[in-house]
């Protein structure tokens, strides 16, 4: 097998069964992947196209009724595989009666890490979950978006090579939305590769290299975001600082060479980066104010 | 090991944050302590006795309780929380999963069973220092002791199963052998209970006459006494340690006095009550056999939540409770069931059954053979059943703690290797 894959899929078909044993619903058919070590790699589709199925089939949680899938070269099975792998599941599934610091400590302590690197790791991975107000706090008192930074950070408490996330910014706040996205990024760039579902479709072309799209369990298409966007003949230019007498040039120019202009409008942000804007400065003025 | 306890501290720590495991604490020692204001008719003995009785009913049924609820609810609580399936992603294999429970709720169990059993040997010890104080009671057991060898002189007048029946006036006799009768305190009384079946063909007020003669073969000494049985009481007789001088044999010659009196005896009818035991240590003996059987109901909740929902599996596990305390009635049933065909006297329902029919059919395959086979599967709770010894003040001996002990383990054996292989490949979806 190369080395250079994380993930292999091989046909990798389940179909659920009813209480008698007959076939119910195919979930996913037939899925060939291969996904490269170090990259940002999406799985897109509506409910229900198999995305899940999928990451819990890679993950060993159910079995595939056909196919083989591969995990960093080892079979699904293997159990020591999991040390390098990090998951973070739909639901934030955690035992609500323990505080942010006893969930990593207790995921923590599954991953066989030594007690004085896991103190730490738990301290950086709070810090950076945004949580430290809340530390001791029992979960059963966090929000959705609380549990969702707290399960990130569980997922990413073993430092894994390989991670997992299905709808990472699910409940999530733009800000905090933001923040999944830049520590996804940061695994990167330290060589982790990451696998995500969602069915945000502006994260998953923010930050990943190449996605796969599946609907009714069947791979529909993948390739890079570039490959699947790009239009080869539409070109779009953006100019700064260029006067309205300019413009109307261009247009004429364009039309000369039996061009189509197709829109010329001011380029205006998106509401994300309004948002990310608006709380920044907040910030700025409320650290003034002190 | 080290993720089997983290998965068993963390159960722990589940049962007491959520405050399930003080209720159980709580409910059980409101029982225990009910006990001291139990009214009592009788002798200093018969209150502690009850309180005793009150006290160990107490921590099997909430001990039980625990177990099966905690138990059975943990594992089908965890999958249906998705907890589980975050779990399985670690590097955690699926049988440390459940070893780790099953430590988890022996250490909730542990905590049970200590705490309503400290608290209840304190309360025994209080009320038997209460009594003493008014001269009625002391808190000592005794050893039980079966007879080694049982003979009957002249013809028993019938046989039906192991129930010889005998005659009086003469015409018959039982002799019944004990040995291993030593006590260190020769000041010991000897307590004989005679429990037999009785018939006459006069009518008593109370109930038969009966002869028991004691002999000594060492001193040669022979004591005869005359006691009553009736049909719903057995015979006691109290004799004086000293008639054991010099010997740990007696034979017991039991016979009905009057001509027309019938005992019906089989080999367990005669027991010897004797020596001066700790109940300290007979305390301790009897919470262990219970703890057995709270072990044994956790094993078999776990081997339930592994394939099955919380509620059946709390159905489960009571059914397997309940039909566990009845197995003996079921092989009764099953044999009563069984002889409507074999039966020499048939009337109604049995003339028809020794016919080969479809009911007939029916009725052993459906309900016979499954209730019997049932009554073998499950497991013989009244192996960990330690009431009677309290009731009756008898010291547990120490092959019944081995015995229940190696019957948990046996069943041990049998019961969590399936459990791993269900649990392995079962889905979390």
């Amino acid at each position: 097998m190369n080395n250079d894959i994380a993930i292999r899929t091989e046909d990798l078909t389940k179909a659920y069964k009813s209480f008698w044993g007959r076939r119910k619903i195919l979930a996913l058919d037939k899925l060939n992947i291969a996904i490269q070590k170090g990259e940002i790699f999406g799985l897109l589709g509506p409910n229900g196209s198999g995305k899940t199925t999928t990451l819990k089939l890679l993950l060993g949680l159910i079995t595939p009724t056909d196919g083989r899938a591969y995990v960093l070269g080892k079979s699904t099975n293997d159990v020591a595989i999991k040390s390098k792998i990090g998951f973070l599941p739909e639901e934030s599934c955690f035992y609500r009666f323990l505080n942010a610091d006893e969930t990593l400590d207790f995921y923590g302590q599954l991953f066989r890490i030594p007690g004085k690197e896991r103190k730490l790791r738990i301290n950086r991975l709070v810090e950076q979950a945004g949580l430290e107000f809340a530390r001791k706090r029992p979960l059963r008192q966090y929000s959705k978006g609380m549990l969702r930074r707290i399960g990130i950070a569980q997922a990413l408490i073993n430092d894994p090579d390989l991670v997992i996330l299905d709808e990472p910014t699910s409940g999530l706040d733009p800000i905090g939305t933001r923040e999944t996205k830049d520590i996804i990024l940061a695994l990167k760039e330290r060589g982790k590769t990451v696998l995500l579902c969602s069915h945000l479709l502006s994260d998953v072309q923010d930050i990943c290299d190449r996605v796969a799209i599946l609907d009714k369990g069947k791979l529909q298409l993948a390739g890079t975001i570039d490959e699947l966007l790009s239009s080869k003949n539409v070109v779009e230019i953006l100019i700064r600082n260029l006067p309205d007498e300019a413009i109307i040039e261009v247009e004429t120019f364009i039309k000369e060479k039996k061009g189509e202009v197709i829109s010329i409008k001011n380029s205006s942000g998106t509401l994300e980066d309004l948002f990310l804007k608006i709380h920044a400065a907040n910030i700025s003025n409320s650290k003034t104010d002190v | 090991m080290q993720q089997i306890l983290v998965i068993a501290r963390q159960t722990f720590k589940e049962a007491v944050r959520n405050k399930i495991l003080f209720v159980f604490i709580i409910l059980g020692l409101t029982t225990i302590c009910c006990s001291v204001f139990m009214p009592v008719v009788g002798d200093g003995r018969e209150k502690i006795k009850i309180v005793e009785s009150m006290c160990f009913r107490s921590i099997t049924f909430f001990g039980t309780l625990a177990a099966i609820l905690l138990s059975a609810s943990s594992i089908p609580t965890d999958i249906e929380n998705g907890v589980l399936s975050t779990v399985t992603t670690k590097p955690v294999q699926r049988t440390t999963i459940i070893l780790g429970k099953i430590i988890g709720f022996i250490y909730i169990i542990g905590v049970l069973l200590i705490v309503m059993g400290g608290v209840s040997y304190a309360l025994i010890k209080f009320t038997a220092l209460k009594q003493s104080h008014q001269g009625n009671s002391e808190l000592m057991v005794r050893d039980q002791f079966d007879p080694d060898t049982l003979q009957i002189t002249g013809e028993p007048t019938r046989k039906i199963g192991n129930v010889s029946w005998i005659e009086g006036g003469g015409k018959g006799s039982s002799v019944w052998k004990f040995k291993g009768l030593y006590s260190k305190d020769r000041n010991d009384d000897l307590e004989i209970k005679a429990d037999f079946l009785v018939e006459s063909k006069k009518r008593y007020d109370w109930g038969i006459p009966v002869n028991i003669k004691i002999i000594n073969h060492v001193t040669g000494k022979v004591l005869t006494e005359s006691i009553e049985i009736s049909r719903n009481k057995p015979g006691l007789l109290r004799l004086n340690g000293e008639s054991l001088e010099g010997s740990g044999e007696l034979t017991i010659v039991v016979s009905p006095e009057n001509s027309g009196d019938y005992i019906g005896i089989s080999s367990d009818s005669l027991r010897v009550f004797f020596g001066k035991k700790s109940f300290g240590y007979n305390f301790l003996k009897g919470l262990t056999i219970i703890s057995f059987q709270f072990f044994l109901m956790v094993i078999i909740a776990v081997l339930g939540s592994t394939f099955l929902s919380l509620p059946v599996n709390i159905l489960f596990c009571l059914f397997v409770f309940f039909c566990g305390n009845i197995t003996d009635f079921m092989r009764d049933l099953s044999t009563v069931i069984n002889v409507f065909e074999t039966h020499e006297h048939e009337h109604g329902l049995s003339a028809l059954m020794k016919k080969s029919n479809v009911f007939v059919i029916l009725l052993d395959y459906v309900i016979r053979k499954p209730i019997l086979l049932l009554s073998y599967i499950l497991p013989d709770l009244r192996n960990f059943s330690v009431g009677k010894y309290f009731t009756d003040g008898i010291n547990i001996p120490c092959k019944t703690v081995f015995m229940s002990f190696g019957y948990a383990v046996l069943y041990t054996f049998f019961c969590l290797p399936v459990s791993f292989v269900v649990f392995k490949r079962r889905e979390m979806a």
